[in-house]
């Protein structure tokens, strides 16, 4: 296929390395893929972008050496016998997507779609992914959640808490939990928070209980593509078949999968309830004037963008009009920040398969978070929770870790 | 995976060879996986480099790749390379040097652990880095301190300030402060045979950084532009220059894109240029009058930075592909023009008086000002140069298919006559191989208008399709044959090396017809076992015997044509 041909439309969950062909041989090599933003870059400390390339300092760890890596294949110049340490490559990667923004304001290439689908053709070649990864595959099979958690466990955080079921009856808004959030009990808080800020701003809320089931993002990152079809697939009967007009969920993997991923897929129905991000929510109901905030409490804090959230799908000002709202908290910003923001690490798999990684890429932006003199890091994704949360109690650091709801929740007036 | 084609095998290093290297740096950064060595092939902007891989050249892989942390581990390495006679290629983006290879396996130094500012003088204005600091490192610290390094590159500001070194290194704000290679005082370098030279004033250490030359011959002249056949720069000390921007680039009004976004052209929507700077574009009605009004505003004094773009702006300000195209198609951006920089950096009213006086020029030679009243959609799209003009490549897109074969000859402004008129005349010759490569015939060349004008550099280029490999020989081919022409036209040497073989370098006579042989007889000082940068710049008289009959003979055919003698 040359450049200039005319491609046959395809989504991205049918796409394999040749669509990429021209994309993968126009590589530039320019090297943003691994650096931030030229007219973003603040200090020769925080330069660099890519949490992979940063740690290891070799060409196959960015996204360019991925396009090298990928031409290789491609091209038969080698195979997984000749290179069989490929698949570390490709798996150290968060799929924070700093790569594909660079270079897609700059050469119109896409690294993170191409290395996504190299992910995609070693599951189905059977090289891929990592060990670590196949019991995750495994438990979303067979509980529909990556935790092997049984699925009667879904909804124990829930308890007390007055939200319906819309198994038996209607509600307007539906709170898509979220496997991380709903089985790790160090999180229940944050699905508890959440569901008590919307409850209290007069919200119709209700949840699928234990009838939730994985929105697949776990495995579409790690190139599983035949269960995340199979998930997605019956995702859209069954959020459909509630009726809700809105979905909000917590996850920024989740949201990405119901807001962007499940339209990829060819030949499944459309998701018909739209897709709202808590913080987008939590702006919107501020703005309408349902939820109000008393002063009390005074703290310096950052905020951490969620690639899935911030670069991936654009809410970078919604989390930041909640803080702001917040009386007493001052919102500091890193040097890092949105489409240019250091990942923490946890993503795409990396803390599964590589945790020393995942926990020094957290490391540094500890550092990062430390020099702007916040005494919190507030953010909004599981995943960044845990590894930034990890790094924090390995360095015995006075910094907390806080969900953009902990803020929230106390200040809230009622 | 489906059936597989021909594998390319790599070579390897003798055990020895491989096992001292890692003694000198760790088992953690010396690698020879076959990935890994790939990734360290196929480099841009050079059609030679694609071909190869099309054809699957085992010779362009490496055999190892090694990462020093420091001058003393790099001379450890340069010594183990002599030693066991490994040719060693040293490497920082990989966007240029293209075929890192020999027909022996050859070794990688990649230097990205090396990428410290190691200090900076505020008092005396310099900076002192390793070799893996880039342009935008340098500009943010040294921005902070009321500073900046003078220039920004005539390519990313990811460019490596020692890579740069190696290639003699152009600024797009050469007007005021000069070349880039005018613009260091010291440089440490390790030998191709393992001693350490420093050159510039710190080669007397309480010297201090205060010029290049040092005491006795100019040994950084030598080293300049060396494609690092000469030496691998460890260090390198840039002047600094007095600042009066911001510390930082504000925030663009539309805010930041993401993914799903990223096209949008409010995306490209930065703000007026940073505080204290302007940035005035013209148009005129034909190239003359575009040469014309660039010389009297490069002679005049007013300014930092003067150049003229043609095709690169409508890569540089479209958001899609299509739109490129559709804007080179459309002539979109002004045939004829010009942009001026212009800074406040001595008095609050030294802007308005420059102006002043730019005004003057263009009143007198005749040319209009993009302005809101004028072609305000087109002085609109250009905003992306606001920034781009202090810091390459951060402001703009580069919606090309492949960038593989540049003319870029230099000389007196007139000289862009004669560049556009031989571009075109080989575009008709030989088609074009995209539309975009029209740009520099149908319109100006990219100018670049250095040292207060006294000489330029032009730029045309070639857009082949990287699947294609008859699309990049024919781009490979219009490289050679732009040397000819510049030969034949006096057109000035190429500043660049996009055509890397050595025998073409010595093609110009104000160069001297036999300057070739005396780089052959340095090399040989400098790198007595012939292990650096093979391939590059100066051949040994072996590598030269083993060049294939038929290009020996098409230079020797090009340098009879310029009464040259022929190359031995």
């Amino acid at each position: 296929m040359t450049y200039y041909e005319k491609k046959p439309v395809k989504k991205f969950y049918e796409k394999e390395l040749e669509d990429y062909r021209d994309s993968i041989w126009g590589c530039a090599r320019c090297n943003w893929c691994q650096n931030q933003w030229g007219w973003n870059v603040k200090s020769a400390e925080y330069s660099e972008i890519c949490p992979a390339f940063h740690e290891f300092r070799i060409f196959p760890y960015s996204g360019m050496g991925k396009m090298h890596i990928a031409r290789a294949l491609l091209e038969g110049d080698f195979d997984y016998e000749d290179a069989p340490e490929i698949v570390k490559f490709i798996y150290t990667c968060t799929t924070c997507g700093a790569c594909e923004m660079n270079c897609q304001r700059m050469q119109d290439k896409e690294p993170l779609q191409v290395n996504e689908t190299l992910r995609a053709q070693l599951v189905r070649d059977g090289v891929g992914p990592m060990p670590e990864h196949k019991g995750l595959i495994k438990s979303v099979k067979n509980y529909d959640n990556p935790w092997m958690q049984p699925r009667t466990q879904r909804d124990r955080w829930a308890k007390k808490l007055e939200i319906k079921d819309v198994n038996k009856e209607k509600a307007e808004t539906l709170f898509f939990v979220g496997c991380t959030v709903a089985f790790d009990n160090t999180q229940w808080h944050v699905a508890q928070n959440t569901a008590r800020i919307m409850l209290d701003a007069g919200t119709d809320l209700g949840m699928l209980g234990k009838k939730e089931i994985c929105c697949g993002s776990p495995v579409a990152r790690i190139g599983d593509r035949e269960t995340f079809i199979a998930l997605a697939t019956r995702n859209i009967e069954l959020l459909n078949s509630t009726g809700a007009k809105e979905i909000v969920t917590f996850c920024p993997g989740c949201y990405r999968s119901l807001n962007y991923d499940y339209k990829e897929i060819p030949g499944v129905p459309e998701l018909k309830p739209k897709i709202y991000h808590t913080s987008e929510y939590y702006d919107r109901l501020i703005k309408e004037g349902k939820i109000k905030f008393k002063n009390g409490q005074k703290k310096c804090v950052t905020w951490h963008d969620p690639c899935h959230l911030g670069r991936h799908c654009g809410i970078y000002e919604e989390p930041r009009n909640v803080i702001k709202a917040i009386p007493g908290i001052d919102l500091v910003e890193m040097e890092r920040i949105k489409d240019q923001a250091w990942c923490c690490g946890g993503g795409g798999g990396a803390r599964t398969a590589f945790m020393d990684f995942a926990q020094k890429t957290a490391v540094k932006r500890i550092g990062e978070a430390k020099k702007t003199g916040a005494e919190a890091i507030v953010t909004s994704c599981p995943f960044c929770e845990q590894n930034i949360g990890d790094a924090m109690s390995s360095l015995d650091e006075e910094m907390e870790v806080l969900d953009l709801t902990d803020l929230m929740i106390n200040a809230i007036e009622k | 995976m489906t059936a597989k084609k021909n594998k390319v095998i790599q070579k390897k290093l003798s055990r020895e060879a491989f096992n001292a290297l890692k003694n000198v740096v760790g088992e953690n950064w010396i690698y020879e996986e076959r990935s890994v060595v790939e990734t360290y092939s196929k480099l841009s902007i050079e059609g030679g480099s694609f071909v190869k891989k099309h054809e699957k050249d085992p010779h362009v892989l490496p055999a190892c790749v090694v990462l020093p942390a420091s001058t003393n581990e790099t001379q450890a390495i340069v010594k183990i390379c002599n030693r066991y006679q490994v040719p060693f290629i040293p490497f920082t983006n990989g966007q240029v040097f293209c075929n890192p290879t020999n027909q022996q396996p050859t070794l990688i130094i990649h230097f990205s652990r090396m990428n410290n500012i190691i200090r900076i003088d505020t008092q005396n204005m310099s900076a002192t880095l390793e070799p893996y600091v880039d342009y935008a490192q340098l500009q943010s610290e040294a921005m902070k301190r009321g500073l900046w390094n003078g220039g920004t590159p005539l390519a990313t500001t990811l460019c490596k300030l020692s890579s740069q070194f190696a290639f003699a290194g152009l600024w797009q704000t050469d007007l005021k402060y000069g070349l880039f290679s005018r613009n260091i005082t010291s440089v440490k370098m390790v030998l191709p045979d393992g001693e350490i030279l420093t050159t510039g004033s710190r080669c007397m250490p309480k010297a201090g950084d205060f010029w290049e030359y040092g005491p006795g011959p100019d040994l950084m002249g030598l080293q300049r532009a060396g494609v690092g056949t000469n030496g691998i720069v460890t260090e390198i000390t840039v002047k600094l220059h007095a600042w009066v921007g911001e510390e930082s680039f504000p925030e663009i009004p539309a805010g930041r894109p993401s993914l799903a976004h990223v096209h949008d052209a409010k995306y490209d929507n930065p703000p007026a240029p940073l505080k204290n700077h302007k940035l005035l574009w013209m148009e005129f009605e034909d190239l003359d009058t575009q040469l014309k009004a660039m010389r009297q505003i490069a002679h005049s004094g007013i300014a930092i930075g003067l150049n003229a773009t043609g095709v690169y702006s409508a890569f540089y300000c479209s958001q899609t592909q299509e739109m490129t195209v559709n804007r080179c198609k459309e002539h979109f951006f002004p045939d004829w023009n010009c942009y001026v920089i212009l800074v406040n950096s001595t008095s609050d009213k030294q802007i308005e008086y420059e102006e002043g006086i730019l005004r003057e020029i263009i009143a007198e030679v005749g040319g209009t000002f993009l302005s809101e009243t004028h072609k305000p959609e087109v002085l609109e799209a250009l905003k992306p140069w606001n920034y781009d003009c202090i810091r390459h490549s951060t402001g703009y897109r580069m919606n090309r298919k492949c960038y593989a074969n540049a003319w870029l000859p230099a000389g007196p402004l007139e000289n862009a006559k004669t560049t556009s008129r031989e571009w075109k005349k080989a575009l008709d010759t030989f088609g074009e191989l995209d539309i975009t490569d029209r740009g520099g015939a149908d319109d100006t060349p990219f100018i670049y208008a250095l040292q207060r004008g006294h000489f330029c550099l032009f730029e045309t280029d070639n857009y082949p399709d990287p699947v294609l490999p008859e699309e990049l020989k024919k781009a490979q081919a219009y490289g050679i044959y732009g040397a000819a022409v510049f030969a034949k036209n006096n057109l000035g040497p190429q500043l660049m090396a996009f055509v890397n073989v050595e025998p073409f370098t010595t093609m110009f006579p104000e160069t001297g017809p036999n300057a070739n042989l005396f780089m052959r007889k340095i090399r040989k000082v400098f790198d007595p076992n012939s292990v650096a940068s093979p391939g590059r710049q100066v051949f040994t008289e072996e590598e030269w015997q083993q060049f294939p009959g038929e290009v020996k003979a098409a230079v020797n055919k090009m340098r009879q044509m310029n009464d040259m003698p022929e190359v031995q």
